[in-house]
């Protein structure tokens, strides 16, 4: 029987793999994407709660609110990067070193 | 229509006034091609400055939840929305001074602010984990935009781009965390956690569950607050930041963050029926040595590294991570005396720490440097700037008889009262560091000689404001009644 | 076949299918893949959701992470490299130390709600939500629901503020 449990293991599979994405990506875009991973796994996390512990939809109106926010912060992550493409002309991170002091 | 929200309506007009504030600042800057500048920046002044008016007489209304449960209405957030459009307000007449905003049109900048501190308001009431969440991620998508706003400087882009990402990845693991939370006790509104904790909702097994997701959840709070070990995006971004946008992240987020973290601790996880004035953590996690134990990190940290700094934006971004610690201290002995200690030393915090930006602006202004060693001779220059800067700095050192003075004796008090003399100690061993490196800059621009340059032609509104944060650094302390009174009313807060 | 049979051998595929797309996500070496595997990860979510009886929230992934965060990543692709760069290969730097994390977050994330006793305060039956869901919008979760309005006009205004082109 699938059962919570199944459900908690999957989305901690994704929130270390995204946790991995964004420490090891050089590219800007390929550490979004490792941010995407970890609200996917909590978005798994807050739908699978919503099932099988709590009687409500409380769960799910908060994973339709992180989908909100998700795809607002992937606008404007995205927005700052090609901006960034414009001035250095590469996206990747170890670029982005001038503010050292 | 229910009764109630038209009820709640009432309640919160000062975020509907910030609202309609920023959708008529978005209209002007469309349709007005000739005035929008002054007319964008009236209306956001306008505005701002109405949403205080209306803030103030909510102070004296009972407790309670709005809008189902969602943000709290209670003297604590009525104190910190009070607080918070000050401080957008006073950024919002330092940024068109400002010779690196001068360059670039202001009609975002003054709606992306109303944007931020309506977040903030929000973020500073909030009851309710996903409230908390979603005003959390507005403050922070409204700030990496700002801190990105000179889009042909690289190093406003690096920071904003380092910013976007750090944050982004701390407010997804707090997200995690909140599921977490969510699992164990049912609901997200923080009355309900802490009922379902304090019934036995994390003994046992599920104590650990209960001490990843606090764990995860301090992830974005810390990130918020610029704590250790969440505050390795503070210097760089400070630094690549325009001065004003720099000169608001160091005080009003990082203030939203401390109220929605003792809301969030108080409220949401402490046990409240032991004691009156006394609040103890369930037991499962103490969370009380985790929050001493990060604010000793943190303050040691900022104060360490900011020894070597040059860079007076840097100089300040250190300093400003040490203050965080020091404030993290009230919030750890977990006590309505804590609170007030908060609450004081922000008051303080916030003329003190924005007219010490406020004078780098004007010296940028003029010299085009933030590097301490062109601040040197700057008595001869400009003896008005010299010396205010010499105040806000003592002042943030704690050297009586400023504010800062007052804010960390708070602070300490909190600690010994609470037997925790050895905390004090430390903290009181940081400020003796600190003063280093303050007077590093103290020394530079009023004995060591500099190029002798021309004296510096002040704009009056550049004056004025100076002497608008100047006024309640020094004279604080006639007022001193007066403050500790509206604080000691102020810690009251929804339960619920 | 029995009916929870099929029924357990469609989640593994789905859960399989989502973790593998993570993990091509995050260890492979060439950016379109990791992009094309992303497309995949967000599907078996959205399979997911479906088994979990999210019907209204398993459309929304598809249409809003698919059909929208996705397309703009591939746009942050394409646009970020030159024409010529047809290789787009990633580096990675410090491979190790990640790869330990990861595995010490894994490890411990697992342990934790292994351990766990997740009390069910009841279960919610198999039904349609989208009603449900537009009720409480306007009911219980108003505020959050204006704030969000609120919050991705100023979003909107923000990014579009940056990308725009220099005016002179």
């Amino acid at each position: 029987m699938i059962g919570l449990n199944h459900y908690l293991f999957v989305s901690a599979a994704l929130f270390s793999l995204g946790v991995m994405g964004v420490l090891t990506r050089k590219n800007a875009v390929n550490v979004l994407m490792g941010i995407e991973l970890i609200l996917n796994s909590a978005n798994i996390n807050l739908v699978a709660f919503s099932r099988y512990s709590v009687a409500s939809l409380d769960g799910q109106i908060f994973a339709v609110f992180v989908i909100i926010i998700a795809a607002a912060e992937a606008a404007v992550a995205l927005a700052i990067v090609l901006s960034m493409y414009r001035i250095v002309k590469s996206v990747n991170l170890d670029q982005a070193d001038t503010l050292k002091g | 229509m229910n009764p109630e929200i038209l009820q709640d309506l009432e309640s919160f007009v000062p975020e509907i006034v910030l609202t309609l504030a920023l959708l008529l600042v978005v209209l002007a800057d469309i349709s007005l091609p000739k005035l929008r500048t002054r007319v964008t920046f009236l209306v956001t002044a306008v505005g701002l400055l109405a949403a205080l008016c209306f803030t103030v007489p909510l102070f004296g209304a009972g407790e309670k939840a709005l809008f189902y449960n969602m943000v709290a209405l209670d003297r604590m957030a009525v104190f910190f929305k009070g607080f918070l459009i000050l401080a957008s307000f006073l950024v919002l007449l330092a940024a068109p001074g400002s010779k690196e905003l001068s360059s670039t049109h202001l009609g975002e900048f003054y709606a992306l602010l109303l944007g931020v501190t309506l977040g903030m308001l929000l973020l500073a009431s909030s009851v309710d984990m996903l409230m908390l969440y979603l005003s959390l991620e507005m403050v922070s998508l409204t700030s990496y935009i700002m801190v990105g706003y000179l889009r042909h400087d690289r190093q406003s882009n690096e920071a904003s781009l380092k910013y976007i990402l750090f944050g982004a990845v701390s407010t997804g693991s707090m997200l995690y965390g909140i599921t977490l939370l969510f699992g164990l006790t049912g609901s997200t509104k923080m009355p309900a956690i802490r009922e379902a904790l304090a019934s036995g909702g994390a003994s046992g097994g599920n104590g650990m569950a209960l001490l990843v997701a606090t764990a995860l959840i301090l992830a974005g709070f810390g990130f918020k607050t610029a704590a250790v070990p969440f505050h390795f995006w503070c210097p760089d971004v400070y630094t690549g930041a325009p001065t004003p946008v720099t000169a608001f992240l160091s005080v009003a987020p990082k203030a939203a963050g401390f109220a929605t973290l003792i809301r969030f601790f108080f409220s949401g996880m402490s046990d409240t029926t032991t004691s009156a004035s006394q609040w103890s953590a369930f037991s499962a996690m103490n969370w009380t040595s985790l929050l001493i134990l990060i604010s000793i990190i943190t303050m040691t940290l900022g104060n360490i590294a900011a020894l070597r700094q040059d860079n007076l934006k840097r100089l300040l971004a250190y300093s400003s991570i040490a203050h965080a610690g020091y404030m993290m201290m009230g919030a750890a002995v977990l006590s309505y005396e804590g609170v007030q200690a908060v609450l004081i030393y922000l008051i303080t915090y916030l003329f003190m720490n924005l007219g010490a930006f406020l004078v780098v602006i004007e010296i940028f202004n003029q010299t085009n440097s933030f590097n301490v060693n062109d601040y040197r001779g700057l008595y001869r220059r400009s003896p008005f700037l010299a010396i205010s800067m010499t105040i806000f700095l003592l002042s943030l050192m704690g050297i009586p008889p400023f504010a800062g003075f007052f804010g960390k004796l708070f602070v300490f008090a909190a600690a010994v009262n609470h037997n925790l003399a050895w905390f004090a100690v430390i903290g009181a061993l940081n400020s003796v560091v600190a003063v280093y490196y303050y007077a590093r800059v103290i020394k530079a621009m009023i004995i060591e000689g500099g190029d002798e340059g021309a004296g510096f032609k002040l704009a009056g509104t550049s004056r004025a404001l100076v002497w608008i944060m100047l006024l309640p650094t020094v004279g604080m302390v006639l007022f001193w009644d007066r403050i500790q009174a509206l604080t000691g009313r102020s810690w009251k807060f929804f339960i619920g | 076949m029995d009916p929870t049979t099929v029924a357990q051998v469609i989640f593994y595929f789905f859960a399989v299918l989502t973790v593998a797309s993570a993990a091509i996500v995050v260890f492979s070496s060439s950016l379109i893949y990791s992009a094309f595997a992303l497309l995949f990860t967000f599907f078996g979510v959205a399979a997911l959701y479906v088994f979990l009886g999210a019907d209204f929230l398993a459309a929304t992934q598809l249409v809003i992470y698919v059909g929208g965060i996705l397309i703009l990543l591939l746009f942050g692709v394409m646009l970020t490299h030159k024409l010529y760069d047809l290789d787009l290969k990633t580096e990675t730097f410090q491979f190790f130390p990640g790869f330990l994390v990861m595995a010490a977050v894994l490890l411990t994330l697992t342990g934790v709600i292994s351990k766990t006793q997740w009390v069910s305060r009841g279960e919610r039956p198999l039904n349609p939500t989208t009603i449900a869901i537009g009720l409480l919008f306007m009911r219980e979760y108003i505020l959050p629901f204006e704030v969000a309005s609120v919050f991705l006009l100023v979003a909107l205004i923000g990014a579009a503020m940056i990308v725009r082109r220099r005016r002179s």
